[in-house]
């Protein structure tokens, strides 16, 4: 049978668009829905509970505005926290970025067993945080853990490690540069060799050594990647937990307590979800305040090869 | 029409066979309990046959299940929320409060309660008792009363009569200086006394009650009240007693900051005395340390004829208040917490009882474990149940960390404790 009104081929064209781009909504579709179920409606959810007194178990909710943030600011555990995170992040970023830049450098070369060494500090990062912390909890025992016994026997005095309040987030510090560092070190070996050969040249060619070259050549094209590290790895240490909750549970006084390790106790331990989402908040302005800057960042930091 | 007959017929016999099989089959209970040695009454949770006699009678089925300790309130409270709890929570009594606070407890019916009480040996009551008679669950049997364990072998090594452990605060610390060992180094390789100083604020507070509580301080004026009080530990009492560890770590380092849990240390050899759970000591050390000769007894007081003090506590039978099958979790637990129960299970796993009668048994009435429990009991005293409990306790706990951990002055951690702590009373009131 012939069709009576024949389409114009822009037609079937425009028919054939649509029809696609309606196919490409329903396989991203299941990704959508469970996205919004189990992270945008949760996030709106909690800023939501931020302006309440919640009571869940007795479906009670009380607005109460700015209250919960006005007890956030005067909260003394709050400020340490907040206090302990940000030390968290000042000491660890910088330390892991340039590790992992050191490393970087140095599988750029090729030697022997190149790969396998590679897996090896790569490996902290596939592992479980919690069950690395578990063992480097054992390790840190001034007892019986492998770093004491070492310390004696180079004749340096033990340390208390995890069990004193001046020296367990400095432990817990080691403990997430030993974790992280695989990650910033495969970043940086990505930049590295992303970068033209034809840079070195040009600079050996004019006489640049090797510090020289590193100086003026490898540090500034990396500047995206390494903006990219810093902005990654403050985010990520801002939402600092598992280990902090499995080597130390916050303690000693309180001397590794993070922001997310307390609001996680105001919610399931002491039942204030509306105080625990006001810090959930806090927290989450802190992470926009240096995503904006990432943002702002890498527009100036842009290389073109 | 044939295919949708059959069709039909299909669908029936799909839908009906597991409505048939499901109308025979027995109720099912859920008790949740903490797994692991975390405490010696939940041991025999483990055993098959525990309550086969009564699922027989009773065409019920009983699932204990075993969860982790340390998360297990927030799984309950995480549960109750979701309105998909068990039908017994097998509870520590200091969690009470923080479950009172959120109105997630059914009371014991008042005539059952009453007839508990009457029947039960004093300690018990004491535990039992909400005030005025109101319970909220049944105490477990082989309650923890904290008392000082020694190792005998070191006090005879140390010189020191082995059946005399120190009375007064001012032997504990002597003891306890003779009592320490140090390497070539100086490196202290036993504590006289270990500390719990790190992990959860509430167990730090435990195991310094029997100081806080012998020097006359106490955690709230009013410990019988739901709601209202004032914290009391920042008095010359409560003062003393952080000054008595501070000083056994700078003055006589006779204890250290490096030790872990007390109890592990003390089972370890490591550490000569501790004070906590005396129930725990005896079911770990069998397995954990099988040639510890150890003594109990009351923990120090500050003084020559000083009253001691020490904590009481143990495990609840609850039913949460969201519980599906509540009339039938309360017979199992009256069932399970019968005097004959009581004395079954208590002979099987080496536990003092909880009822008056079975006291006067054997083997309870002859055992000397048993008996040494009984004259620790009558001094030992039970934690507030003020619904802002938690606060108080976290505030309390804070402040002893800080002060052996040199992050703060006695008198400034105690000051920032009683502001926490009468803030957390006031809260839980409103």
């Amino acid at each position: 049978m012939i069709s009576e009104r024949r389409r114009s081929p822009r037609q079937v064209l425009a028919r054939l668009h649509s029809r696609h781009i309606l196919h490409a909504y329903l396989f991203i579709a299941p990704v959508i829905i469970l996205f919004g179920l189990f992270r945008v409606w949760p996030s709106i959810q909690t800023l939501l509970y931020s302006f309440y007194k919640v009571e869940l178990l007795r479906d009670r909710f009380t607005f109460i505005g700015l209250e919960n943030f006005y007890s956030l600011f005067g909260d003394e555990i709050f400020r340490r926290a907040t206090v302990n995170t940000l030390t968290y992040v000042i000491t660890i970023v910088p330390i892991s970025a340039f590790l992992g830049l050191v490393l970087a450098v140095l599988f750029n070369a090729k030697f022997h067993l190149k790969e396998f060494f590679k897996a090896v500090y790569f490996s902290p990062m596939v592992t479980s945080t919690v069950a690395a912390a578990m063992v480097w909890w054992w390790m840190y025992n001034p007892q019986f853990g492998i770093f004491n016994v070492l310390l004696k026997l180079v004749h340096l005095p033990e340390q208390p490690w995890l069990m004193s309040s001046h020296m367990a987030l400095t432990s817990i510090i080691i403990f997430s540069v030993w974790k992280n560092l695989g990650y910033n070190m495969i970043i940086y070996l990505a930049g590295l060799q992303a970068i033209p050969p034809q840079f070195y040249e040009a600079a050996t060619i004019d006489g640049a050594g090797p510090l020289t070259r590193f100086r003026h050549v490898t540090i500034p094209l990396l500047a995206p990647t390494t903006t990219f590290i810093l902005i990654y790895d403050t985010i990520l240490a801002l939402q600092v937990f598992d280990q902090v909750f499995v080597l130390t549970g916050g303690g000693p006084a309180g001397s590794t307590n993070v922001v997310v390790l307390d609001l996680y106790r105001q919610a399931f331990e002491r039942y204030n979800f509306g105080y625990a989402a006001a810090e959930a908040m806090v927290l989450f302005l802190f992470i926009l305040a240096v995503t904006i800057l990432q943002y702002y960042y890498s527009k100036r930091y842009e290389v073109a090869y | 029409m044939r295919r949708s007959g059959m069709l039909v017929v299909v669908l029936a016999l799909l839908f009906l066979t597991p409505a048939a099989v499901l109308a025979g089959a027995a109720k099912t209970i859920t008790l949740w309990y903490p797994a692991g040695d975390i405490t010696a009454g939940a041991a025999h949770f483990g055993d098959k046959t525990l309550f086969s006699e009564y699922e027989k009678k009773n065409n019920v089925k009983v699932e204990a299940v075993a969860l982790d300790y340390d998360t297990m309130q927030q799984k309950i409270f995480a549960a109750a929320a979701g309105k998909n709890i068990a039908d017994i929570l097998f509870i520590d009594d200091s969690w009470a409060p923080g479950f009172l606070r959120e109105e997630m407890l059914e009371p014991v019916a008042d005539a059952k309660a009453k007839a508990w009480l009457e029947a039960v040996s004093p300690e018990i009551r004491t535990l039992s008792d909400y005030g005025k008679g109101r319970m909220w669950g049944y105490t477990q049997y082989g309650i923890d009363v904290y008392g000082l364990t020694w190792n005998k072998d070191q006090f005879k090594e140390a010189g020191l009569d082995p059946e005399k452990p120190p009375k007064t605060w001012d032997e504990f610390r002597d003891y306890a200086k003779k009592l320490t060992k140090r390497d070539a180094q100086g490196n202290i390789t036993r504590v006289g006394y270990a500390i719990r100083h790190v992990g959860q604020p509430h167990g730090v507070v435990h195991k310094h009650f029997w100081a806080i509580y012998g020097a006359g301080a106490a955690l709230i004026d009013t410990p019988l009240a739901l709601r209202g009080g004032k914290y009391m530990v920042n008095t010359p009492g409560g003062k003393a007693a952080l000054q008595l560890v501070l000083d056994m770590l700078d003055v006589d380092k006779s204890t250290s900051l490096n030790f872990p849990d007390p109890r592990a240390a003390f089972l370890k050899g490591i550490a000569s005395m501790q004070i906590s759970e005396t129930v725990s000591i005896r079911a770990r050390q069998p397995k954990e340390a099988p040639d510890l000769k150890w003594g109990m007894a009351l923990p120090p007081v500050p003084k020559a004829g000083d009253k001691s003090a020490t904590n009481l506590g143990g495990w609840l039978y609850s039913v949460p208040k969201q519980a599906k099958n509540k009339a039938d979790a309360w017979k199992l637990i009256e069932w399970l917490n019968s005097p004959e129960k009581d004395y079954e299970l208590c002979k099987k796993y080496n536990a003092s009882p909880r009822y008056t009668v079975n006291w006067d048994k054997e083997p309870f009435k002859s055992d000397p474990y048993n008996q040494g429990l009984k004259q620790l009991y009558p001094y030992g005293i039970k934690l507030p149940i003020n619904l802002g409990f938690n606060g108080i306790m976290d505030a309390t706990g804070a402040a002893i960390q800080k002060v052996w951990h040199h992050e703060a002055s006695v008198d400034a951690a105690l000051a920032e404790a009683e502001r926490q702590a009468n803030k957390a009373i006031a809260d839980a009131a409103k």
